[in-house]
């Protein structure tokens, strides 16, 4: 009986401690434990060199991120680039792999990429003023670890010609505050209807702020996903904004050095 | 006070504490990437329960799964995906909010077509994200089924919840029930007794206040069934359920069954239902034409009065008050307002729900006992989905062909056998058909290629000659002066490990046959209770007579040979008894007595022999079918004299156990199939943890082990096959395991696996492909800690400690498993114009050992592993070695030749620094430039494209084409192989020189006018620097 008693009030004792915790307070702690908001407001580009291990080859990748929105990710392999996902602010393109031409994104996907110019250099910052809701869902135990699942949801997007909310889901470890898993419904393609999820891990130091420097995505309860290594980053790089820009036909020669 | 309290509460909690300090790990926390894979078969599918469709949205529609979750459809039915995978997979019902229908779905657990097999639910659940996150809506914990949510559509935070409620004992949390708050708050608000449930309750889509509700006496017990009683009835309620009235105007007087009702959805006045009356004239389709006042019999044809307890669906044409379909043994369609009927299309038969396209009444779709089907023509013609993998297994096997088969029966569906691997994952064709009716055991000979698989009751006994394709009917028959056989739904068949022509099967006798079923000896006395009040299943049914056999009780439901001592048999009976031999059946034991804690008569569904003692056995017990929902589990190791539980409070209350799996190694771990899903132990059963890992909570009904495989395989009864390979790391956990930071855990040495078949990949974007065990080398280890911070890498070498490739580390907390495909790296191509594809293959490491090096911040841990070859390859020790000793000459050559390319671009790219800027040296260096530029054409692709204008291959492609095919080879390099290599060899030595030339001509000429200009010469790595430049 007297046992009953204390592990009740033991109970009552720690459950407020664990329910004190807002998704806002995980957020402030997050922005504080990777380096404090202001610096992060301070960030204008992200230049991130890494590579991606694909069938025992290192594929080395770039990406370049802007607060203006315009973004890059390129790789080299064999004498040629290939670009994917690079946005000038109002073309999204990438590179066809059988001309190894310069090809424009559809236009609804271009539409939604829009919508994300305003996460940089992360869309938890100023979410508020963004019009995006938070939600703390709970604990749960992601990666053997326990985190707090937050909902984020941001603009609609448009999935096939209708629209469909924009939901994804942060798991912020409960030790630290940084995100380590991120869920996310997969809207198109063959894959539609399963939840793409990305882990990171390896978090470092960069100018006083925090990065995962290893990336691993793949797809919710099945084994695998590609890792991404991140070898350095560097913030506010001096960036020439052609690389941006949809390159004109004859450009599209210069898939080749010479 | 408050000081004196937190100071006992210390004091109270130390002891606590210390014991606290042993590491005690759960579910995800410890399984980290051990993850369950599913390999259906989804060809026959398995029983749906309820379909729901999007009010506006023609796209998406939800199947919910009598055992197998919640699908969801963005795409009209073309394929599904599951969405409640983290909750109780038996559903009742799942329901859209009218007003946010893309976000806010309820789903009530618990099927509702209360047949023998069926799940059972635990509540009510709800998403507000379209089913990202799903939470349990309190007040429904004991709800069991869960038939009806129907929303208001003007209020949506008023909801009404029909529970039909508990089908084996009396429930008082059956009835109505209605929230004006969202869900918060819940009153009762129609409950008739304790055992009569809510089956429909229908709204007037007019009229939100207007509520028809039938409601229905029933009960089921493991050996009958009663539907109907004075309390089934129909009512009608027109103040938003505060009062009901019962609308049986017309209807016959007596008992009632089970009801169906519908509301014309285009005029509200029409009503019709489904009865089931005393007065068999009368049983059938009644319609009211003014809101339920008044009624008329319209029709009794069989598809409207068969087993009204399986189907009792009526749909009603959205835009047509005169189109009814009604679920049945093959669903009925009635175009003239219910008068006359005709079949549905050929689908699966057991329609158990319909529903209608939002804007075209051509299409609709149907939930059977197999699946989901489609109809474009207004129910003529039916196809099925083929990516709902929801088979229902009773039972599995094993066997130990590599990869090895599983064979398993299927509520009605037959019986089956498939591989656990197969070219391009396992697919609907890769299942072959061993049985008809309901399946249940099914056994492979232990040497011969023979397959035994019955059918309900044992009706017939198959022994299948798979080689020779001929059947042949063993089941054991009466005989004169032995009792009528009384054989289980589910009749329980054993293969001997000692003996392997011996076939045992059980009625409530135990019979033997030592030729293959050819004939039979009974071994043993009844070995049940026998007990004459549970053999009335003539009785059975209620108001419509359901005498399927599914009911037969008495019977022996599980026997275990002992697989250390031929003549120690064990038998487990529906009934409760647990009874043993030691003597091959000359004298039987019964021990029931000695099961202290188990309620008598509790249902022994299974008995597993140990391997690790003769007298040890396991058995687990069920007492679903008396409403006891408690999981049981017992081990002896004294056959039966004594008997220890190994049932922990870590399971959940009412995960009533049907089966358990001992490890063959390690005796303290077992895996135990409940009914919600799979726990495991690693300390014989003092605590248990649920594996949750792409495991769903689903109803397991038989675990096997696969002995060379060491993985756990699973029948569950809604999600088909479930397998989790190799589980030989939870061997090795323990205490002192779990309290290091990083372990590696011992493997055997792994085989590099040479098939190379074909795969056609054709359907699989709408059929349901399982995933296949992967024939990779895996590094398992467990941390301690999640790696979050800092960097952490995992590299292989070999063992003088070169680099062989770099691996992407698991940084889960728990068992972390990396697979490595046996390769190192692919080699450094010339830079082109076009994609070489030489470029994508790696080497392949020879057999030996190869170390494993983690590195996480300053430690390092290393761990040895082995690779051999394949014992079954067709290629000699010599030959293979002349294949690896090629590939290493063609990977050089690759890269040679990749570095030649990258000297002649560097020096390009200078001459033409000279062309554009100095025109003293222009001559020479354009001179330069051309011989390079010609010599480089020869070498490598400068035009095209990587498809149909593409160029002719030059020296890299053909190259590397030759190193591809040489590297990825399981066989000696062939003749042609070696000729096109002298080819290729000679070539580029050919252009080597050539370039040599180019270097000590136009090079020499160019290099003494930079140095005599005093400018920047070409910046050429070393070879090895190029090569390890990323």
């Amino acid at each position: 009986m007297i046992k009953t008693l204390f592990v009740a009030l033991l109970v009552l004792a720690i459950s407020p401690v664990a329910t004190a915790q807002t998704a806002d307070e995980i957020l402030a702690n997050y922005f504080e434990n990777t380096g404090g908001l202001d610096n992060w407001k301070k960030v204008e580009a992200i230049q991130f060199q890494g590579s991606v291990n694909f069938q025992g080859m290192e594929l080395p990748i770039e990406m370049v991120q802007k607060k203006d929105g315009k973004s890059m990710m390129k790789a080299d392999f064999q004498g040629m680039t290939f670009y994917q996902g690079v946005y000038d602010g109002e073309t999204l393109w990438s590179t066809n792999q059988m001309t190894m031409a310069a090809e424009k994104s559809d236009a609804e996907a271009t539409a939604n990429h829009k919508l994300e110019t305003n996460d940089f250099p992360d869309p938890f910052l100023g979410y508020k003023e963004k019009g995006y809701t938070v939600e703390l869902i709970g604990k749960e135990t992601v990666d053997g670890a326990e985190t707090f699942k937050i909902k984020l949801v941001k603009e609609p997007i448009m999935v096939d010609g209708k629209e469909e909310q924009d939901v994804t889901f942060y798991y912020f470890d409960t030790e630290n505050f940084v995100p380590i898993v991120v869920e996310k419904e997969i809207k198109g393609g063959p894959g539609a209807g399963m939840v793409g999820q990305t882990k990171m891990s390896d978090y470092q130091e960069v100018d006083g702020l925090y990065f995962p420097f290893s990336i691993t995505e793949g797809a919710k309860g099945q084994p695998g996903g590609q890792e991404i290594t991140i070898k350095s980053i560097t913030l506010n790089p001096t960036v020439d904004d052609t690389v941006f820009a949809f390159p004109a036909p004859a450009a599209t020669e210069a898939g080749t050095k010479n | 006070m408050k000081k004196l309290i937190i100071l006992l509460l210390a004091v109270a909690t130390l002891p606590l504490s210390l014991s606290a300090q042993e590491i005690s790990l759960k579910g995800k926390e410890l399984f980290g990437d051990l993850s369950a894979r599913h390999i259906g078969p989804a060809l026959m599918s398995g029983r749906i329960n309820d379909l729901e469709v999007h009010p506006t949205n023609t796209r998406i529609m939800y199947a919910g799964a009598a055992g197998g979750g919640v699908w969801k459809s963005v795409d009209g039915g073309a394929t599904f995906t599951a969405i409640f995978d983290e909750h109780p997979q038996s559903i009742g019902v799942v329901t859209l909010d009218p007003k946010d229908p893309d976000q806010t779905i309820w789903v009530g657990t618990g099927e509702t077509w209360t047949r023998n097999s069926v799940s059972v639910g635990k509540g009510l659940f709800r998403t507000t994200d379209g089913g990202s996150t799903w939470k349990e809506i309190p007040g429904f914990e004991n709800s069991e089924r869960i038939a009806s949510v129907v929303i208001n559509p003007n209020n949506t935070k008023e909801v009404y919840v029909g529970v039909l409620g508990a089908l084996w004992s009396d429930s008082e949390d059956r009835g109505i029930y209605k929230t004006t708050d969202g869900g918060a708050t819940w009153k009762k608000i129609l409950y008739v007794n304790p055992s009569t449930g809510a089956g429909d309750v229908i709204m007037d889509p007019k009229n939100p206040n207007t509520l028809y509700a039938s409601m229905w006496e029933f009960r089921r017990s493991g050996w009958g069934f009663n539907s109907g009683g004075p309390n089934s009835a129909l009512y009608k309620s027109t103040n938003g359920g505060e009062t009901w009235n019962k609308i049986h105007n017309g209807f016959p007087s007596g008992d009632l069954g089970r009801i169906g009702v519908a509301v014309a959805p285009s005029d509200s006045n029409i009503i019709y239902a489904v009865l089931e009356t005393e007065d068999k004239t009368k049983n059938g389709l009644w319609k009211s034409a003014d809101a339920g006042q008044n009624w008329e019999h319209l029709n009794n044809d069989f598809g409207l009065t068969v087993r009204p307890f399986y189907f009792s669906r009526i749909t009603v044409d959205p835009r047509n008050p005169d189109i009814i379909v009604k679920g049945g043994l093959s669903g009925s369609i009635s175009r003239d307002g219910g008068k006359t009927f005709k079949d549905l299309g050929n689908m699966h038969s057991d329609i158990h729900d319909i529903v209608f396209h939002i804007n075209d009444s051509d299409i609709m779709y149907a939930g059977t006992d197999g699946g989901v089907y489609r109809s474009w023509n207004g129910g003529t013609v039916f196809e099925i989905v083929e990516n709902l993998p929801l088979s229902q297994f009773y039972h599995i096997s094993v066997d130990d062909a590599e990869p090895y088969n599983v064979y398993g029966g299927l509520q009605d569906n037959g019986s089956w056998y498939g591989p656990s691997s197969s070219p391009g994952g396992v697919n609907a064709r890769d299942w072959n058909s061993v049985g008809y009716g309901d399946g249940f055991r099914v056994l492979k000979h232990p040497t011969k290629n023979i397959i035994y698989s019955e059918m309900q009751g044992a009706q017939n006994v198959w022994r299948y000659d798979v080689d020779r394709n001929r059947t042949k009917t063993v089941q054991p028959l009466q005989e004169k002066g032995v009792a009528k056989l009384r054989f289980n739904w589910n009749a329980p068949m054993a293969v001997s490990a000692h003996v392997p022509d011996r076939f045992y099967m059980g009625s409530q006798f135990v019979h033997k046959s030592d030729d293959m079923g050819e004939s039979w000896t009974i071994i043993s006395p009844d070995l049940t209770t026998n007990d004459p009040a549970k053999q009335n299943q003539l009785e059975s049914g209620g108001l419509s007579m359901d005498n399927s056999g599914a009911e037969n009780h008495t019977t022996i439901f599980t026997i275990a040979e002992s697989p250390l001592d031929q003549n120690v048999l064990w038998v487990g009976t529906d009934d409760g008894n647990v009874q043993v031999t030691k003597d091959g059946g000359k004298s039987w034991t019964n021990v029931t007595a000695n099961l202290t804690g188990i309620p008598a008569n509790t249902w022994v569904y299974h008995i597993e022999a140990s391997v690790h003692g003769k007298g040890t056995a396991y058995a687990v017990f069920d007492g679903h079918t008396s409403g006891d929902m408690k999981p049981y589990a017992m081990k002896t190791t004294d056959y039966g004299a004594t008997w220890k539980n190994i049932i922990s409070e870590d399971i959940s209350a009412k995960a009533f156990v049907r089966n358990i799996q001992e490890d063959y190694v390690n005796e303290d771990l077992l895996f135990l199939g409940t009914e919600f899903g799979l726990y495991v132990t690693i300390d014989g059963g003092k605590s248990w943890s649920q594996f949750t890992n792409n495991m769903p909570p689903v109803a397991i009904h038989f675990i096997d082990m696969q002995k060379q495989t060491n993985d756990v395989v699973m029948g569950t009864h809604g999600r088909g096959v479930i397998i989790i390979d190799d589980i030989s790391p939870l061997r090795e956990l323990n205490q002192e395991v779990l309290a290091k930071n990083v372990h590696f855990f011992k493997n055997d040495a792994f085989t590099m696996k040479e098939e190379s078949g074909f795969a056609g990949s054709f359907g699989s974007e709408t059929q349901f492909v399982g995933r296949n065990k992967s024939t990779s080398a895996k590094i398992i280890y467990y941390l301690k800690k999640r790696h979050t911070f800092g960097k952490m890498t995992l590299e292989l070498q070999d063992m003088e400690g070169n680099k062989i490739t770099s691996l992407p580390a698991g940084k889960s907390k728990g068992i972390n498993v990396v697979d490595w495909s046996f390769t190192s790296s692919s080699p450094k191509m010339a830079e082109g114009k076009t994609l070489a594809f030489g470029g994508f293959t790696p080497k392949r490491v020879p057999e030996g050992k190869y170390k494993v090096i983690l590195t996480k911040g300053k430690d390092t841990y290393e761990h040895v592993i082995e690779v051999k070859y394949d014992d079954t390859s067709l290629t000699s020790l010599a030959e293979r070695k002349e294949q690896e000793e090629l590939t290493s000459t063609l990977f050089d050559m690759v890269e040679d030749l990749a570095y030649m390319v990258y000297e002649i671009n560097t020096m390009q790219e200078t001459a033409k620094e000279v062309i554009e800027n100095n025109s003293k040296g222009k001559k020479n260096a354009q001179k330069l430039y051309d011989s390079l530029e010609a010599l480089r054409k020869d070498l490598v692709i400068t035009t095209g494209d990587g498809y149909v204008a593409s160029a002719d291959p030059e020296l890299r492609e053909r190259m590397g084409d030759l190193y591809s095919g040489v590297a990825s080879a399981y066989d000696g390099v062939s003749a042609d192989q070696k000729r096109n290599f002298e080819l290729i060899a000679g070539q580029l030595k050919t252009e080597q020189e050539r370039f040599a030339k180019i270097k000590a001509k136009e090079g020499k000429k160019f290099m003494s006018f930079l140095e005599k200009n005093e400018l920047p010469k070409p910046a050429v790595l070393s070879r090895e620097d190029f090569l390890s430049k990323k």
